[in-house]
């Protein structure tokens, strides 16, 4: 145990004196939180979309009324004479509403007055939305301007749960504290061990006959009290500015932060044993920490879109399981029945990590 | 010296049977034996890729053998760690941790009880006298004290046996012989030390010595013994045409084993003294030579091990440099002048009101210790950097030292960054002799003289990061005279080069001196200082010396006595206590005391002090200044100065 | 100048570790970009809690399970157990259907189904939202026209401006009507790659030479800073645009992204970016001594280099103070060029001012960046 806590002090020394290290330990995971949770979001506002008005009746100025006044879209002028279809190469709309002659006319008759919504799909996405909105939009003018005052045979009472502002912020927030904790602490631990290679201090570790596993265990317990540090940090900026708080049973996200504080601490330090530069430790940390965490833990879309040849390999990466966990504590209050599972296999993944890199070093002797 | 009497029968500690080592195809020890008994200092010396490195590695427990035996006390070294203490080449030490963070980190890592390690890391701090800078961190400190903090590391263990791989390259002479003190201190506790190092003149402070070249243990012995073996007196011939003399001496001579060029004279083995003489006598004067001089003396340690060395068949070659563009019209024109040269960074001043004139055909060679601003110097020199104030010449030019034409007639080779390790050899020099412009003829003939030169015919292919120390630095000192500079800087060039290597390197340094080029060089090892035509020292950023080595060495007022005493340990701590501990240091069973008075008053002196402590002295006489104690007490007197003056 | 050229080749040629980032990471970027970050909204779990159990209902069940947005997740005795299931994110959402559907129905009153949505995910529930009231829209469309229901249901309440008939929207996707999730971020993050890998590249090649202390030796050759600089920086210009071309080609081929454009439009971009992140990486190693810190100081730069550039997620959706300053942030421009060249066919007479500003950007880029390795080698 002495040597556990002597290898512990000493790590949290070295990184209290690098400057560099401290700052992307401390600071860059708060700027993070705030850059990322503030710019993903895929909820468009102010849509740019031009208007085509081939009919100029009443009913149809009604209905781009209908679509300025909306906070989704934003009409641009755009004349007649050209093609709404030239908008979107010249980037200048999103959409291009296009309501044709006869609207009116066909309204009054109690017919169906054609109106056509041209989408840029170049951005999937964004296309959807917008097809959702303006579908919407027409659904309402109908229900208010138009004919379809009427009662409707079943009547559709939409409850959103556990983000009923739908605020993106909340979504994304604990997807980059998950990030954010799957990539500083691992960065650090893996330079830690690879420098130890590099500066060859590693032999007068050998030399002392510490074991294998004290050793890892000690690297292990500093870089936990970092990843303790940022949790703490980052759980204040979403308590504050995300404005999030427990939606039910804490603990099960407690436990599963100690485990996971292990399992990417673990994680890096087996990349620094197995890689004895510093360079290319970052860079295997970084396609790990973060290329996997970002892309296969359900971060921005849903795991269940990744195609299936992929998806398998979401299985394994352990951001995914916390992402959940952290999701469940903060807003959907699942607790234990709901994320036992994933807690054990943070654990599971954890103590993989933890006997590869003690495999590496578990002769405490040079390999060559 | 031979290892005191009651050593032989010490039990042994370190016992190496039939030990090999290989990495895939290559092997790096084949099959070593020796021994050392408690007590003992153990030298094992060697150039770099002897595998000396691949030894410690195993004796501590870090590596295992490809097969033989290792055992430290009769158990298997990898068992004994607790025992051993290892000071790697690189000092192991955690450069962003405080001095006694680290000592703390490996006394914890031992299980030593803190009060032990408090107890035991300030001892040895108060011992090598850096125990003012306990909040330091180790990368802020200098070569000299990160060896003595990483010797405080490995002791705090109380270790039985030390392991010292190569601990003074990179440290300066000063540092070095207090380091030596230390070792010679604490065998005498019973601590048995094995220690690596390139240097033949360190050797020569070991109980025992193992000549290792090349995976391979060549002879064992004291060094007196060693020497003895050899057969051979050494001459030390004075004369003011050395090349000619040289050349005259060369070549297959009835009862010359061997010449030597240095600075201002020759050194020329020969089996027997008075023949030998003679010998000299009838060949210099037959090419017309004048002698100045003759002194006989015995064999270095070096010369034993370059004989061993042709003895197995070493060959190094120095093919004739295919100068094509002398510079011998410019000879005796300055090439470097520097006067007053001041440099400050910040509120620091590196370098304090240094002139320096080198001029063409001359060989001038810098020498300082660790942070006395020779590299600041040397960088101001070739005009890297800007000096504060004071001017400059070089090569010609007194404006832009930067320009391209002047560029172009300067060379450099700093001590391990010449190369690119990336890099194979043939393209390293194609580009060091594309980018200094020769044409393509030129690149190949002068890439042939490299490889021949370096021992690397037919290896162009080979990358350069694979290659030992000494090759690369014979590739990269014939990558910087490629285009044959008029002037040239050498920053080190012949650390880590094996003695045979070192010789070619140096004759090949007098040719282009010979051919006109100024060449200036700075270097730790003072032996290779002798070699220069003009010397200048260095302490805290000022000249303090300057001269021949001959006429630094008659230029000191003191005077070096030499005493061998029945309990040197003791007698040398008791005349420690008397006057300046540098002027004191042991070389295995002789004292060496610097005096600044008479010689034989100080010989009585010494004689009455020891007898009154009941030592006997049984020898005493004034020796020859060496360039070391030159060194060591200039800077000494140097530093007591500026005390003084402060 | 040649033998300095031939010798950064040749150091280059041995960098197994750049050859490997110069193919590694756009393959695997490109690939788990393209295929990971999907933006399609399918087979959600629909929960179902059918209280009814009449042919309307089960016709109901049917319209939504049938549309591809929601699949069914089977049936549950009570809405609590529902509400747990969503909680434990065993379904993404749940649809009850009263007691009584299919009498209010047949009697002319309205019935209420409610729609239960998980919205922790904010843009699946607004796209599953826009869903399930198209699909009950369409439903009582359908229901309306097959005469099935209480008469009432066809009375018309009072119209202003006697507007009596409904306005119907179709919709029509262009440039990508499969609506293909991955055109869009594989457009974006082609810039990403660029810049990032160029910026990587370029920072490690800046600092190896002062790393591995060879730099005093260059700096006594006759070689210019200028000529260093220029010998250091074009042949990573070459190989990166080696890489443009792979992963060009990577896009056209597992993407089959439609190439509608000038591809030389892109091109130019793409060099200019390459160009950016050379210049970004450079600027970088003025900083540091190692390559360990060089790479640790483009933790600091990257993420808003990448945030900031609407290359994942539209620039539209970012809060409006943030928007102004993707301007200056070159991967934005390039976006900007692949997409509007590569999938709408837009030319230089439209793209000019972001050609431009890409230049722009590249330019003051390049000269900060040498101006201080310059300083730093003099």
């Amino acid at each position: 145990m002495r040597r556990i806590l002597a290898q512990a002090r000493k790590e949290l020394i070295q990184i209290r004196r690098d400057k560099l290290a401290l700052t992307l330990a401390l600071l860059l995971p708060v700027g993070l939180l705030l850059l990322l949770g503030t710019s993903i979001s895929l909820s468009v506002t102010e849509l740019p979309i031009v208007v085509q008005d081939l009919d100029n009746s009443s009913a149809s100025r009604s209905l781009l009324d209908a679509f300025r006044q909306s906070i989704t879209f934003h009409v641009v002028p755009w004349p007649v004479t050209k093609p709404p279809m030239a908008a979107f190469t010249a980037n200048q709309a999103r959409a291009a509403l296009v309501i044709e002659h006869g609207f009116g006319r066909e309204l009054a008759r109690g017919g169906a007055g054609q109106v056509q919504i041209l989408i840029d799909a170049s951005d999937s996405n964004t296309a959807k939305l917008i097809q959702g909105y303006s579908t919407q939009i027409v659904a309402a003018w109908n229900r208010t301007a138009g004919g379809a005052q009427r009662l409707l045979p079943v009547k559709s009472h939409i409850r959103l749960w556990y983000n009923p502002g739908r605020v993106t912020k909340k979504f994304y927030g604990p997807g980059i504290f998950v990030l954010g904790l799957s990539m500083f602490p691992p960065l650090l631990a893996a330079l830690a061990m690879s420098r130890e290679g590099e500066q060859q201090t590693l032999l007068q570790v050998y030399v002392s006959s510490i074991p294998a596993h004290q050793f890892l265990l000690g690297k292990i317990l500093a870089f936990m009290a970092i990843a303790a540090a940022e949790w703490s940090i980052m759980m204040t900026l979403l308590f504050t500015f995300f404005d999030l708080s427990f939606a039910g049973d804490p603990t099960p996200f407690l436990v599963a932060s100690v485990l996971y504080a292990f399992c990417v601490s673990s994680y890096g330090t087996m990349l620094g044993a197995a890689i004895p530069s510093q360079a290319a430790a970052i860079q295997a940390v970084a396609l790990g920490g973060f290329l996997l965490v970002f892309l296969l833990s359900g971060l921005i879309f849903p795991v269940e879109n990744i195609p299936g040849g992929l998806r398998w390999l979401s299985n394994f990466v352990w951001g995914r399981y916390y992402m959940e966990i952290v999701r469940d504590a903060l807003l959907e209050g699942g607790g234990w029945p709901a994320m036992w599972f994933n807690v054990v296999v943070i654990g599971i993944i954890g103590s993989v990590f933890f006997l590869l890199a003690w495999r590496k070093m578990r002769r405490m002797q040079l390999s060559i | 010296m031979t290892p005191p009497a009651s050593q032989t029968d010490n039990p042994v500690s370190i016992h190496v049977s039939e030990l090999r080592k290989s990495y895939g195809a290559v092997e790096a020890v084949r099959g070593i034996n020796f021994e050392v008994r408690q007590g003992e200092i153990f030298g094992l010396i060697g150039p770099d890729g002897a595998g000396k490195t691949t030894t410690f590695q195993i004796l501590a427990g870090v590596m295992e053998a490809t097969s033989g035996t290792a055992t430290i006390y009769n158990r298997a070294a990898r068992a004994a760690r607790q025992q051993t203490g290892y000071l790697t080449q690189t000092f192991s030490l955690y450069p962003d941790l405080t001095v006694a963070e680290n000592i703390r980190y490996v006394g914890d890592l031992r299980l030593i009880p803190h009060a032990e390690i408090d107890e035991r890391g300030s001892r040895y701090l108060k011992m090598f006298d850096i125990d003012r800078f306990t909040d330091r961190l180790a990368g802020r400190l200098s070569g000299g004290m990160k060896q003595k903090l990483a010797l405080a590391c490995a002791l705090v263990a109380q270790p039985q046996v030390l392991l010292l791989d190569e601990p003074t390259t990179g440290v300066d002479p000063v540092s070095r012989r207090e380091f030596w003190d230390t070792l010679a201190h604490l065998a005498l506790d019973g601590l048995t030390i094995l220690v690596a190092t390139p240097y033949l003149d360190e050797a020569e402070r070991c109980h025992r010595v193992a000549l290792m070249y090349e995976g391979t243990i060549h002879q064992t012995g004291t060094p007196s013994e060693l020497r003895r073996s050899l057969g051979a007196k050494r001459l030390e011939v004075h004369t003011s045409a050395l090349g000619e003399a040289e050349d005259a001496l060369s070549g297959h001579h009835e009862g010359i084993l061997d010449v030597q060029r240095f600075g201002d004279r020759l050194d020329v083995m020969v089996p027997e003294p008075v023949a030998g003489q003679q010998q000299v006598e009838l060949l210099l004067g037959a090419a017309g030579i004048p002698i100045d001089n003759i002194r006989v003396d015995e064999p270095a340690l070096e010369n034993t091990f370059v004989a061993k060395l042709r003895a197995i068949g070493r060959v190094v070659k120095s093919p004739k440099y295919p100068g094509q563009h002398p510079h011998r019209d410019l000879m005796g024109q300055v090439a470097i002048g520097a006067s007053s040269l001041t440099r400050h960074f910040g509120a620091f001043t590196a370098v304090r009101d240094v002139s320096v004139d080198v001029k063409y055909g001359e060989i001038y060679g810098l020498l300082g210790a660790n942070g006395a601003g020779k590299t600041t110097t040397i960088k101001m020199l070739c005009g890297l950097i800007e000096p504060s104030t004071g001017r400059m010449e070089l090569a010609g030019e007194r404006g832009s030292l930067r320009s391209r034409t002047v560029r172009q007639k300067l060379g450099y080779m700093s001590q391990k960054f010449s190369l690119y390790d990336d890099l194979t050899v043939g393209e390293n020099l194609n580009f060091f002799g594309g980018v200094y412009g020769l044409s393509r003829e030129e690149i190949e003939t002068k890439k042939h003289w490299v490889l021949e030169f370096a021992g690397l015919e037919g290896k162009e292919a080979a990358l350069t990061a694979s290659l030992p120390g000494g090759w690369k630095q014979r590739v990269a000192f014939g990558a910087a005279i490629m285009h044959e500079p008029s002037v040239l800087f050498l920053d080190e060039p012949t650390s880590g080069v094996d003695p045979l290597a070192r010789r070619a390197f140096w004759r090949m340094i007098n040719q282009l001196a010979d051919m006109g080029t100024a060449i200036l060089v700075t270097t730790h090892y003072l032996e290779e200082a002798e070699q220069c035509n003009r010397l200048g020292f260095m302490v805290a950023g000022s000249i303090v010396a300057e001269g021949t080595p001959g006429g630094v060495k008659r230029a000191q007022t003191g005077h070096l006595i030499e005493t061998v005493a029945s309990e040197p340990q003791r007698a040398a701590d008791l005349l420690r206590t008397e006057g300046e501990r540098w002027r004191i240091s042991l070389f295995g069973d002789r004292i060496h005391n610097v005096t600044d008075g008479d010689a034989e008053t100080s010989m009585r002196e010494t004689r009455a002090t020891l007898a009154a402590a009941g030592i006997a002295v049984l020898e005493a006489r004034e020796i020859p200044w060496s360039l070391e104690d030159v060194f060591i007490s200039v800077v000494e007197k140097a530093k007591r100065e500026e005390r003084l003056a402060a | 100048m040649a033998a300095l050229i031939a010798k950064e080749f040749a150091q280059i040629g041995r960098d197994k570790r750049l050859r490997i980032s110069l193919i590694v990471p756009p393959v695997l970027q490109l690939l788990l970009f393209g295929f990971a970050l999907n933006a399609t909204v399918d087979n959600l779990r629909l929960g179902i809690v059918d209280f009814d159990r009449s042919p309307e209902s089960r016709d109901l069940i049917a319209a939504m399970t049938q549309s591809g947005a929601f699949k069914s997740a089977g049936a549950y005795a009570s809405a609590e157990k529902l509400g747990e299931d969503i909680s434990r994110g065993k379904v993404d959402a749940g649809i009850v259907l009263p007691v009584g559907l299919s009498r209010d129905l047949h009697r002319g009153q309205q019935a209420d189904v409610q729609v239960l949505l998980n919205a922790m995910n904010a843009n699946t529930a607004a796209i599953a939202q826009g869903y399930t009231e198209g699909v009950l829209g369409t439903w009582n469309q359908v229901k309306l026209k097959s005469g099935e229901l209480h008469a009432r249901f066809s009375q018309i309440g009072s119209a202003p401006r006697n507007l009596r008939g409904i306005a119907a929207l179709h919709p029509a996707f262009l440039f990508n009507p499969g609506l293909v999730s991955s055109w869009f971020v594989v457009t974006g993050t082609f810039g990403l790659l660029l810049t990032l890998n160029g910026s990587l590249v370029a920072s490690a090649a800046m600092v190896k030479e002062r790393e591995a202390g060879t730099v005093e030796q260059l700096l006594m050759t006759p070689a210019g800073t200028g000529e260093i600089i220029v010998a250091k920086i074009a042949p990573l210009f070459l190989l990166l645009c080696g890489m443009v071309l792979f992963a060009t080609a990577l896009i056209k081929v597992v993407f089959q992204i439609p190439f509608r454009g000038n591809l030389l439009i892109v091109f130019l971009g793409a060099a200019l970016c390459v160009l950016c992140g050379i210049a970004i990486g450079t600027f970088l190693a003025t900083f540091t001594r190692t390559a360990r810190q060089a790479q640790l100081m483009s933790f600091f730069v990257n993420p808003p280099l990448s945030s900031l550039s609407g290359a994942l997620t539209p620039v539209e959706a970012m809060p409006h103070w943030m928007q102004p300053l993707t301007l200056v942030n070159p991967i934005r421009h390039f976006g900007v060029i692949t997409r509007a060249a590569l999938l709408k066919g837009s030319g230089l007479d439209i793209l000019w001012p972001n050609i431009l500003a890409l230049a722009g950007i590249t330019l003051v880029l390049l000269v900060l960046s040498v101006w201080r390795f310059r300083k730093q080698l003099g």
